[in-house]
């Protein structure tokens, strides 16, 4: 146990301290923080340039105080005339402006701009200037309170929106989708490739008759194995947490806010959808890709021929991955339903019938008992011919080194 | 003691060990010589348990185990450490593979750097240092752990005599703190310098075992060094010659006889019962006998 667990953090430090492991890992915070410091400064910077607001001007002081009263943050109330408002229309500090008055009782108001007064605040304005004309005119009309009462009375219109819950989940199950196999698939392309690197780069040193002499392959191999797959629960950790301090972080910006408003039902579906059994099948996914990777790398005659070894993982993977897209609408195809067993395709296929909810839970179960087991006896056989692999460095054929290694081992 | 037993190993078409049995004794140093592909490096890969074979190999009477890979201090023919270690990070890391603690160890790392004189601190990167204090730092690896059985496979290999003079000196102690040890090497005058047991392989078969005189006993007393005025010519004359070689002394000869009882004959011949400066009887050199026995025609 105790050498297995030297190998295991070994493996771990050797890939967590380096520079490339943190790029990567951090890459999708810092093109958050990227995105996010561009677009608040842009938007900062062009808020300062320009503005959506205008300026009202009335010489009846009461009109203009209870129009700004009511719109607040669409009007600059430092400029109070018609000078200073043509000024900063032709600076382009505001939209245009209003200018408000009453004659013979009757309000008058006349917007002054380059362009139309955007039709939310036409509309403000318009239900302002009507329920001003209003009082004006039941003054005028000297009602008494029971007949301005009748007269004010509006009309009931209700709106009865129909349930629209199947088309978020729609929505929320191909975001899930494309997020899900996206994500599989980036994951384990570089933990493919830093396998297989990493197991070819130690059978060209021959460091492994020395590791070999101390402890058995199998148990360096699935030292090895652990180590990476800690690496990829880091991860998957950083993320998931990382995530969701960011989440904390902004959730009271205005602007996120608004978004959570909006979609709230449709980021609760697609977390629904992600963080659930799903998890696992990515993480055996990747644990079935990186045996593979590592089976592939324990093949390879010298260290520069690594990258050659990681392709059959990466072409296999790529396969799985391009095979999901013809279904991601059609997740109860025969195909897909096949697929959602096969080890190696299960971790993209079964996932996608999640997210469609068209399994059930038995054969969620089945399909990821099939892929435990696959993982296990896949990494059981390449420990058990792991010492062989390693030890024979002839540069002949693949299946030549292969049966070398085969006979090789014990 | 490890004991090898009728160990075979084919690999496909190729039998590389062919029913090998010797012992390897504590306190004791074996030599294990043979042509490249004799099947050195399999023998010790096979008691290293890297490989599948016929026979038996018992350490102290036991199959061995990862447990007791403990015991065993291994260093292969091609040199190779982990580059983006410091010397004590790998010494600590093959350590604690050999089940030792880094408290334990961690001590010793600066008295085993001075002990073979490594030109570099315990911080320094392996990829920073030479080849030869490379050598040094996986020798280190090998004994720090103070194995009971050491499997050095070509240890003399690219070291400069000052170097091989430390390797020397470092397995004789270990060999002296009770250790088995075993190891390969072309080079016959590191055998005869420290060997006390020697075992030949050729095609994976033992041609050769015992210890360095029973070895050379075999071979009889053929070979005749002499000093003599006696001419060339008529040394080639003398009965029972086969061959005269001149050494590079003056008046210095090899005389190799075909009967090692024909020395008293030509003693009696060359001196004539006159003073003599030289006249030694021998069995033939490591290096002759490793010739011999390489170049026989197999039955």
């Amino acid at each position: 146990m105790n050498k297995l667990w030297t190998v295991i953090s070994q493996t771990y430090a050797n890939q967590v301290k380096t520079w490339s492991f943190l790029l990567f890992i951090l890459s999708p915070f810092l093109l958050i923080g990227i995105s996010g410091g561009v677009g608040y400064f842009s938007g900062k910077v062009s808020s300062e340039q320009s503005t959506d607001q205008i300026a009202v001007i009335s010489k009846e002081k009461s009109l203009r105080t209870s129009y700004i009263k009511q719109n607040k943050s669409d009007v600059k109330p430092k400029i109070t005339t018609t000078k200073a408002a043509r000024v900063a229309l032709a600076d382009n500090k505001i939209k245009g402006y209003l200018n408000l008055t009453t004659q013979n009782q009757q309000v008058i108001a006349t917007y002054h701009g380059t362009e139309a007064m955007n039709s939310s605040l036409k509309n403000k304005t318009l239900a302002f200037l009507n329920s001003l004309q209003q009082s004006l005119n039941y003054r005028q009309a000297k009602l008494n309170q029971n007949q301005a009462q009748i007269l004010a009375k509006q009309p009931n219109f209700a709106q009865k929106i129909k349930d629209n819950k199947n088309s978020t989940k729609k929505i929320a199950g191909t975001i899930s989708f494309w997020i899900m196999v996206f994500m599989m698939y980036m994951i384990l392309i570089n933990y493919a490739s830093v396998t297989a690197n990493e197991i070819a780069s130690e059978k060209g040193t021959k460091i492994m008759e020395i590791i070999f002499s101390s402890t058995t392959p199998a148990n360096y191999f699935y030292g090895k194995l652990l180590g990476v797959v800690g690496v990829i629960v880091t991860q998957i950790a950083v993320y998931l947490v990382g995530g969701w301090a960011i989440f904390l972080g902004v959730k009271h910006l205005k602007v996120v806010n608004d978004f959570l408003t909006s979609s709230g039902s449709l980021i609760k579906e697609v977390l629904a959808d992600l963080l659930n059994i799903n998890l696992a099948f990515l993480l055996f996914g990747v644990i079935i890709y990186t045996i593979l990777a590592a089976f592939s790398g324990a093949l390879v005659a010298k260290a520069e021929d690594a990258s050659k070894a990681a392709q059959p993982t990466v072409y296999l993977s790529m396969l799985a991955f391009f095979l999901t897209i013809p279904f991601q609408d059609n997740a109860s195809a025969l195909l897909v339903k096949i697929l959602s067993y096969v080890p190696f395709f299960s971790s993209f296929f079964m996932p996608m019938r999640i997210i469609d909810h068209s399994a059930s839970l038995f054969e969620i179960s089945l399909s990821l008992l099939l892929l435990i087991l696959a993982v296990v006896l896949l990494a059981a056989y390449v420990g058990h011919i792991y010492g062989g692999l390693m030890l024979q460095t002839e540069d002949t054929s693949f299946w030549k080194r292969f049966r070398r290694g085969l006979a090789y081992s014990k | 003691m490890l004991t090898i037993k009728n160990l075979s190993k084919r690999f496909g078409e190729t039998q590389a060990i062919n029913d090998l049995s010797f012992n390897v004794y504590p306190g004791q140093i074996t030599g294990l010589i043979g042509q490249n592909g004799a099947g050195k490096t399999t023998a010790f890969h096979s008691i290293l348990n890297f490989l599948n074979y016929s026979g038996e190999i018992l350490w102290n009477d036991q199959p061995i185990t990862e447990n007791t890979l403990d015991e065993i201090g291994y260093l292969p023919e091609e040199r190779s450490l982990l580059q983006k270690m410091t010397i004590e990070q790998h010494i600590l890391y093959l350590a604690k593979l050999k089940g030792k603690r880094a408290q334990a160890i961690k001590p010793l790392i600066n008295e085993w750097l001075e002990k073979f004189q490594v030109k570099g601190g315990r911080k320094d990167l392996i990829k920073s240092l030479s080849k030869g204090n490379q050598q040094k730092v996986q020798l280190i690896c090998t004994l720090i752990h103070q194995p009971k059985l050491i499997i050095l496979d070509e240890p003399f290999s690219g070291l400069d005599p000052v170097n091989a003079d430390l390797l020397k000196n470092a397995v004789v102690e270990m060999k002296e703190k009770g250790a088995a040890i075993i190891f390969s090497s072309h080079d016959m005058s590191n055998v005869e310098a420290v060997c006390d047991r020697l075992v030949m392989l050729r095609k994976g078969r033992s041609v050769l075992n015992g210890t360095l005189d029973e070895v050379r006993e075999q071979f009889g007393r053929t070979e005749l060094y002499v000093t003599s005025e006696w001419p060339f010519e008529k040394l080639q004359q003398l009965p029972h010659v086969t061959e005269v070689t001149q050494l590079h002394q003056a008046q210095r000869y090899l005389l190799h006889l075909d009967d090692p009882n024909a020395g008293k004959q030509i003693f009696a011949t060359l001196t004539g019962g006159q003073y003599i400066t030289e006249f030694s009887q021998q069995p033939p050199t490591l290096d002759e006998i490793f010739r011999m026995k390489a170049g026989e025609v197999d039955e």
